[in-house]
């Protein structure tokens, strides 16, 4: 099928297979390959990318409903050449460390933040139980997402 | 120190935050291929024949590779220094098959999506044998036919300290702990890229491993190919907690490179990490204490038999290894120790963060929880009066302990944790929940900083300056993503009075850097960084003498403070790094550089005292980790916020292998294969861990540090057991304690 949809505000038009995992569009097709695969069935949220405002795991939507639709990934974040407040929050809190699952945690922290610019510690926990990092516990995860609701609330 | 001790993001944050980091798998080279591979069905049994008619008919596919046009020379996945001895029974494709997920055919196609379709369309027949899921089934000698020498291999069994020592009148205490199959479950899968350059028979893997000099002998003896025609390079790795520390992949890759003479990409999906991979060994053991009626242990008998599945791999080495640690934390006159390998028809077990230490944890401290109840000693003073202090001889490594703190950690964690009080809060809410019950308990363990005695233990390490005053180190680093690249730069900077911005650090690549050991027993920081530390100084030394030759200064009044040259009686001179560079090349003629060689000779105690308050829920059986403390004699944090984090994940990691983690394998043979039937622990249920350090440095290590990555993943998993028995007053001696065992245990409680 010819799909035309937009990513990270570029209009782009492919020829895929329907079924075709929006994950493999964009690491393939696309070489954005800044969104991972961990587990490939929606357990582990590193393939995490934004369609239409929603945070969604792109290992399980396929072509065929992606017509017209609007994706932003990890890539799409940076503005103006500089890393974002949630980019900089998670590199400045120390929230990195094997990274795999870093750009999906940020996707979820983003949409989270579209929805609720001020949630609590527990709001956060929540958004992001679906992201599993195995390397950190969490702590400065939340910390980085903190931060980021406060920066951009003082913007 | 300037850096050192402070808190840094990691060398590769920025790419890691903006998704430019490229991982094996996000690799993409002119040519590119795409390898998927197909495994057994079957849990043992005989490959009969392979019908690729229908596979080679889908487009796209360049070549089948298997066990019937492969090699079947055989290979250790375990293996890791070219002059090791181990068992080699793996083959690159396995006509016997002995598990479900052994490895069967790779298909090689020009896209992912034809190498996949081909992959499920290559249909095998096998003739089928018995097969055994438990250790206990293949003792019975049902599958006897898996190996020549049968299932059952007898590893180490040996004494340690004096016999004569254990004081007369002792209450001995016996226990049983059964551990089940846990997987690393690292977020990045294993991966590999190989390329073969016919021309200049050339063969270079890129993979994200813990050594890539032992890939590098592996895969030069097994396809008969001098050393320096394998190139191994070591790329970001997304996460490894041991599961990226033995071959299964880069052996199959490099078959397929050298068939198809191009760039091969292979990449395990979830369910081919859990099957063909490898994770840690269910174990049964038996423990027999003796203490004396005031508490005070006299000896330790350990019987453990390990399920190795299907290939021995490390397993051998791995209940050897268990003996190594049995003196790191208390100290006591006598132990015995036996233990034995069974090949089951399970996937392959292998090296895990601890690397026996956590399993002799759970153990241990199990045995010691029911003595403290037999004894009726309080748990936490039982193991105060018991803790190695320092200067404690390891009776197994007959090395010191060197200024071994798990007294203090002991005490600290008794008053952070406010041990008493807490556990008396606990008896209060138990008395009036019927529902609800909590628990508290505390567990210690201790680990390695090296392999020294038992392996040599050694570093290379070059540093050259530039013409600008920064320096780039040459060292075989292999960073999980857990930041030995930073800590090197970190020790460097501060070793040399520059900013780490003016630091490179590379990591380990066969053809350019030194030769290294790998990463293994939590030796990076210890050893390499003290080399780099070494090379530091020397460089400072070499700076000095160059500048003493270019301008005939005495080198003993030459002064080297924050990245400026000075010399005594000369109040005028006043160099940067870059002009002592510029000037070396250009009068001299010589680059500043440095090869530092270091040979360790210590390994001292490092100890970890974890402390678990947690809820279970006697309706559904769920275990809910309330508070946590873990307390660590580190002897110097490097990257502090990052040594908390990497704490902080081993207790999620170890709390969730006693609550949840169970990598079961079906009656029929069939494993798991999906995170959704393996759950590991996520933000919502964690809990707020509190991590301590005790700093005092130690023998040898860069600014006195020690070890952290691998004991802090030693005292989680006995930490939660233990506060689930004593929050249900139960003694579970099976990991994990899942709501399936609780509600059961209490229905049996309830007949009773």
């Amino acid at each position: 099928m010819l799909l035309t949809f937009k990513v990270n505000g570029v209009t782009r038009s492919l020829e895929v297979s329907p079924a075709k995992r929006l994950l493999d569009i964009l690491r393939e097709d696309l070489e954005l390959t800044g969104t991972k695969e961990g587990c490939g069935e929606g357990e582990c949220g590193a393939c995490t990318v934004i369609l239409n405002g929603e945070a969604v795991h792109s290992c399980l939507c396929v072509a065929a409903q992606l017509e017209g639709s609007e994706v932003v990934t990890i890539e799409g974040l940076e503005e103006n050449g500089e890393l974002s407040i949630i980019q900089n929050a998670f590199y400045e809190e120390i929230a990195v460390q094997c990274g795999f699952c870093t750009t999906g945690m940020i996707m979820s922290t983003k949409a989270l933040l579209m929805h609720n610019p001020h949630p609590t510690e527990e709001e956060i926990r929540i958004a992001l139980s679906g992201n599993i990092c195995r390397c950190s516990g969490y702590t400065q995860i939340i910390r980085a997402v903190l931060r980021s609701a406060k920066e951009m609330g003082e913007q | 120190m300037k850096l050192v001790g402070t808190s840094k993001p990691l060398h590769d944050a920025k790419g890691k935050v903006s998704g430019t980091t490229i991982y094996a798998g996000d690799m993409m080279l002119p040519h590119m291929s795409y390898a998927d591979l197909v495994t057994s069905t079957i849990p043992h049994g005989m490959v009969k024949s392979i019908d690729k008619s229908e596979a080679l008919k889908v487009p796209g596919v360049i070549d089948i590779l298997d066990c019937f046009n492969t090699t079947n020379k055989k290979f250790s996945r375990y293996k890791t220094l070219a002059w090791q001895d181990v068992p080699e029974q793996d083959c690159i494709f396995n006509q016997h098959v002995r598990f479900v997920g052994d490895r069967v055919a790779l298909v090689v196609a020009e896209t992912l999506e034809a190498a996949k379709k081909a992959a499920r369309l290559v249909k095998v027949e096998y003739e089928e044998y018995p097969f055994a899921v438990t250790s206990q089934e293949a003792m019975s000698g049902k599958i006897d036919n898996v190996y020549e020498e049968g299932a059952v291999f007898e590893a180490l069994h040996c004494e340690m300290g004096d016999k004569s020592k254990i004081a007369p009148d002792t209450v001995k205490i016996t226990t049983n702990t059964h551990l089940s199959r846990i997987h690393h479950a690292a977020m990045e899968t294993h991966c590999c890229v190989a390329n073969y350059d016919k021309s200049m028979d050339q063969l270079t893997i890129w993979s994200p491993n813990q050594a890539c000099f032992g890939i590098r002998a592996v895969v030069s003896d097994l396809f008969e190919m001098p050393y320096h025609k394998v190139r191994v390079i070591k790329t970001t790795m997304g996460g490894s907690f041991g599961g990226k520390q033995e071959w299964m992949l880069e052996p199959v890759t490099a078959a397929a490179a050298l068939r198809v003479k191009r760039p091969v990409k292979l990449v395990f999906n979830r369910s081919q990490e859990f099957t063909s991979t490898i994770s840690r060994s269910p174990m049964d053991s038996v423990v027999t204490t003796q203490f004396t009626k005031e508490g005070q242990l006299q000896s330790i008998e350990l019987d453990n038999t390990l399920n190795a599945g299907a290939y021995l791999g490390n397993s051998l080495d791995y209940c050897g290894a268990m003996s190594k640690k049995m003196f790191r934390t208390y100290h006591y006159p006598y132990a015995k120790y036996s233990s034995r390998a069974v090949i089951t028809n399970n996937p392959v077990s292998g090296a895990f963060r601890g690397w026996t230490a956590p399993e002799l944890c759970i153990m241990i401290e199990h045995n010691l929880n029911m003595a403290a109840r037999k004894l009726n000693i309080d748990p936490l003073e039982l193991r105060i009066k018991n803790a190695a202090v320092p200067g404690s001889l390891d009776l197994a490594l007959e090395e010191t302990l060197d200024n071994a703190h798990v007294k203090e950690c002991l005490e600290l964690g008794r008053d952070k944790f406010d041990w008493y009080n807490r556990r008396k809060a606990n008896r209060e809410f138990n008395a009036q929940n019927k529902r609800y019950k909590r628990g508290t308990a505390v567990a210690a363990g201790g680990h390695l900083s090296g392999y020294f005695p038992r392996i040599p233990d050694f570093s290379e390490v070059g540093l050259k300056m530039t013409e600008s005053g920064s320096v780039i180190v040459s060292i075989s680093l292999h960073d999980h993503g857990c930041g030995t690249v930073q800590a090197m730069r970190m020790i460097v900077a501060d070793a040399l009075e520059i900013g780490e911005d003016m630091v490179l650090v590379g990591e380990a690549d066969t053809q350019t850097t030194p030769f290294d050991v790998g990463c293994f027993s939590s030796r990076t920081t210890y050893v390499l960084g003290k080399n780099a530390y070494k090379s530091a100084v020397a460089m400072k030394k070499r700076m000095k003498n160059a500048v003493s030759r270019i301008l005939n200064f005495d080198e003993d009044d030459i002064e080297i403070h924050d990245g400026i040259v000075t010399c005594v009686g000369h109040p005028n001179f006043k160099w940067t790094y870059g002009d002592v560079a510029r000037e070396s090349l250009h009068i001299l003629k010589e680059e500043l550089s440095i090869h530092e060689q270091y040979k360790n000779k210590s390994n001292p105690a490092v100890n970890g005292v974890h402390f678990a308050e947690v809820e279970v829920d006697t309706y559904t059986g769920m275990t809910r980790i309330l508070n946590y403390l873990a307390v660590h004699d580190i002897g110097q944090a490097i990257n502090r916020e990052i040594c908390i984090a990497q704490t902080q994940g081993a207790v999620l990691m170890g709390g969730g292998a006693a609550i949840y983690e169970h990598g079961f394998v079906r009656e029929n043979g069939q494993p798991l294969t999906s995170f959704k039937d393996y759950h590991l622990i996520n933000s919502y249920e964690a809990p707020n861990i509190q991590v301590e350090f005790i700093e005092d440095g130690s023998l040898d290590g860069p600014y006195g540090a020690k070890s952290i990555g691998e004991v802090c993943h030693v005292e989680p998993t006995a930490a939660v057991m233990g506060a689930i028995n004593e929050a249900l007053q139960s003694d579970f001696d099976t990991v994990p304690i899942n709501p399936d065992a609780i509600v059961k245990y209490l229905a049996s409680k309830e007949e009773k």
